[in-house]
């Protein structure tokens, strides 16, 4: 039976998107963004540079407030006149996996991923280095904990950012471009590693990509933003965007030169 | 539950143990189920445990951890230990903490002549960087006077940037400071020479002491502190995101595109500001020479125009611009110093500092000795 893309009356999505607009000053980069993300679902987020993929990332993990819309959590908005604290507490509750990764350099991978269990978490400290194991385990990096970021390859990096993102086991999981910069082998072996995750762990995630091998091996629903209209041209399972009538999805998907707006 | 347990404990026969967790094992609780399993061990004597989790709604990181603890704890105590019902995600994950550890590497023990060892890579790690710090000098020299003879390579925009940046935007700190240096000198002074009557000479003290050493020494120490680590900091950035790789590749020399830019700015700012600190600092001391020493500002000049003379002015602008030199020279080397990261951008950058500081104060003594068989 066919799907259809999830939207704030199908049960409890984890993550919903209301008429947001999102910009920098007078500059509006996203309109009326609309959708929702269903437990245990990948949504991956799709468009061409600058069409404000990494605008809609930042907004939906709260570092950049929208100028209109809102967003919510499991029903509760985490958008709008949010107090700090409040929003430090929905903070926990997302999990986000940086481009670069973005561990720090001085601390080590096993380091880097205790931080947010130390930090924010009542977990036992005795039990804190049997946490940060499963997590490197689970990312394939067991024995590496002891080694500091400047030691890995892109990839191990990804995989240990991954790891700091999982920290807290999160209700949903944010990943930037996780592909990016990796080799065609280690770039599937990350496809892998989060099917693998959402499965196992059931975790929600929504993935912002441009990657077509990936956007094909992990989504569950695709988002296709483009910049002509500041918003979403198009959304639905990729197999089924692939053949979408509309120029620009198939100019992405074919990847051929945009058609002139 | 049993004695405010936060599970349930059922005793089946004697010395077997079942512990029901009807809770989920998560990071909200795992702290609690760890006290009361600990406060339930000291208790009971148990010979076999049960740990049943059929009821348990949801066991996440911190739950598998907390399995994990209880697992070592049965075998520390030699407990026979049988887990329930576990869920097969649960089981998965706890097999994948049970694999053994790889060992930590062995730190060798500290002996003599490991020691030795440890002392000898830290002399040629030294030695490394003196010579390395020579090449970039000599690099420097050799850049700077082909540019004498082709100025037009010379990148004059950046070099008047950079004068704006290290010598004009730091002229009201340099003012600051050394105006309350000859303020704090001229007063410590006063109360000692008021006791001879010799007021006066509070003047030939300060100007001599402010051209000659503390004027030079104390900004240097200024522009290490803000212009040194400056560069450090900006060049280190440039490292880690590769751009010193990019100019290098596209064919610049980076001590002719980076280095003489900066560096030559700071020699022409370094003396000025000199300049500008002798002028706040004797300003320092005629506050002091009128409101407590009943001295005219004209009395207090006229002392110091008749002692201090053109070569302890000079003296004092040598200095400065050699200071000036190392600054420049020690926070761009450090720059190029960095490795990768952001943390060894700050390493530099302290570093460009204190080399920076240590290398004034060296070069100053030497300079003291120098002028004092010149008669200077």
């Amino acid at each position: 039976m066919k799907k259809d893309f999830p939207d704030s009356s199908s049960g409890t999505p984890v993550l919903c998107l209301e008429k947001l607009t999102i910009g920098y000053g007078d500059n509006v980069v996203l309109k009326d963004v609309d959708f929702c993300v269903n437990p245990g679902d990948i949504v991956t987020v799709l468009g061409g540079s600058g069409c404000g993929k990494s605008t809609l990332l930042k907004a939906m993990i709260g570092l950049l407030p929208p100028t209109k819309g809102r967003i919510f959590l499991r029903g509760e908005e985490i958008s709008g006149n949010v107090s700090g604290r409040a929003l430090a507490e929905t903070r926990k509750r997302i999990g986000v996996l940086f481009q670069s990764a973005a561990l720090i350099g001085s601390l080590t991978i096993a380091e880097n991923v205790a931080l947010p269990i130390i930090e924010f978490s009542k977990a036992p400290p005795k039990m804190v280095h049997d946490i940060v194991r499963l997590k490197l385990e689970m990312v394939k990096l067991g024995g590496f904990g002891d080694y500091f970021p400047s030691d890995l390859s892109g990839g191990m990096k990804k995989r240990a950012g991954l790891a700091r993102a999982m920290a807290l086991d999160p209700e949903i999981l944010f990943c930037d471009e996780p592909s990016s910069g990796l080799d065609p082998v280690t770039s599937a072996e990350m496809d892998q590693l989060l099917l693998e995750l959402n499965e196992s762990l059931g975790i929600t995630m929504v993935v912002i990509t441009h990657d077509l091998p990936s956007i094909m091996t992990i989504s569950d629903w695709s988002i296709m933003l483009d910049r002509s209209v500041r918003g979403i041209i198009a959304k639905g399972p990729p197999d089924e965007l692939q053949k979408s009538p509309d120029p620009r999805v198939h100019a992405f998907f074919h990847r051929q030169p945009t058609p002139e707006d | 539950m049993e004695g405010g347990l936060p599970f349930e404990v059922r005793r089946p026969s004697a010395g077997e143990y079942i512990l029901v967790f009807n809770a989920p094992l998560s990071y909200d609780n795992a702290g609690a189920v760890w006290e009361g399993l600990n406060h339930f061990l000291r208790e009971e004597n148990p010979s076999s445990l049960v740990v049943d989790l059929s009821a348990t709604p949801r066991i996440d990181s911190a739950g598998i951890a907390l399995l994990r603890a209880i697992q070592r704890i049965c075998e520390r105590r030699r407990l026979e230990l049988r887990f329930e019902s576990i869920p097969p995600s649960a089981l998965h994950f706890l097999t994948l903490i049970e694999k053994k550890e790889p060992p930590a590497p062995e730190k060798p023990p500290l002996t003599t002549a490991r020691l030795i060892t440890l002392l000898g890579f830290l002399v040629l790690h030294a030695w490394d960087e003196v010579v390395g710090f020579y090449r970039f000098c000599r690099e420097f020299i050799v850049y700077s006077i082909r540019d004498l003879h082709h100025t037009r390579r010379f990148r004059w925009n950046e070099m008047l940037y950079y004068l704006q940046l290290t010598g004009a935007n730091a002229m009201s700190i340099v003012f600051l400071l050394s105006f309350l240096l000859g303020l704090v000198m001229a007063f410590q002074a006063a109360v000692q020479l008021r006791q001879f009557g010799a007021n006066i000479y509070v003047a030939d003290l300060l100007s001599l002491a402010i051209t000659r050493e503390l004027a030079p020494v104390f900004t240097a120490i200024i522009v290490a502190g803000r212009s040194g680590s400056a560069f450090a900091a900006e060049i280190g950035t440039m490292k880690v995101n590769e751009e010193l790789d990019a100019l290098e590749v596209m064919g610049f020399n980076l001590a002719e595109f980076i280095t003489m830019p900066k560096v030559i700015a700071l020699m022409i700012a370094g003396p000025l500001l000199t300049m500008w600190a002798n002028f706040s600092g004797i300003m320092g001391g005629i506050v002091v020479g009128i409101f407590t020493l009943d001295l005219t500002a004209y009395g207090f000049m006229a002392e110091i125009f008749s002692v201090l003379s053109m070569k302890d002015i000079i003296t004092g602008l040598i200095k400065s611009e050699i200071f000036a030199m190392l600054v420049g020279l020690i926070g761009c080397f450090r720059g190029f110093e960095t490795g990768t990261g952001a943390d060894s951008v700050g390493r530099q950058t302290t570093s460009a500092v204190v080399s920076g500081i240590f290398a004034i104060i060296f070069a100053d003594a030497i300079f003291t000795v120098i002028f004092h068989y010149l008669g200077w």
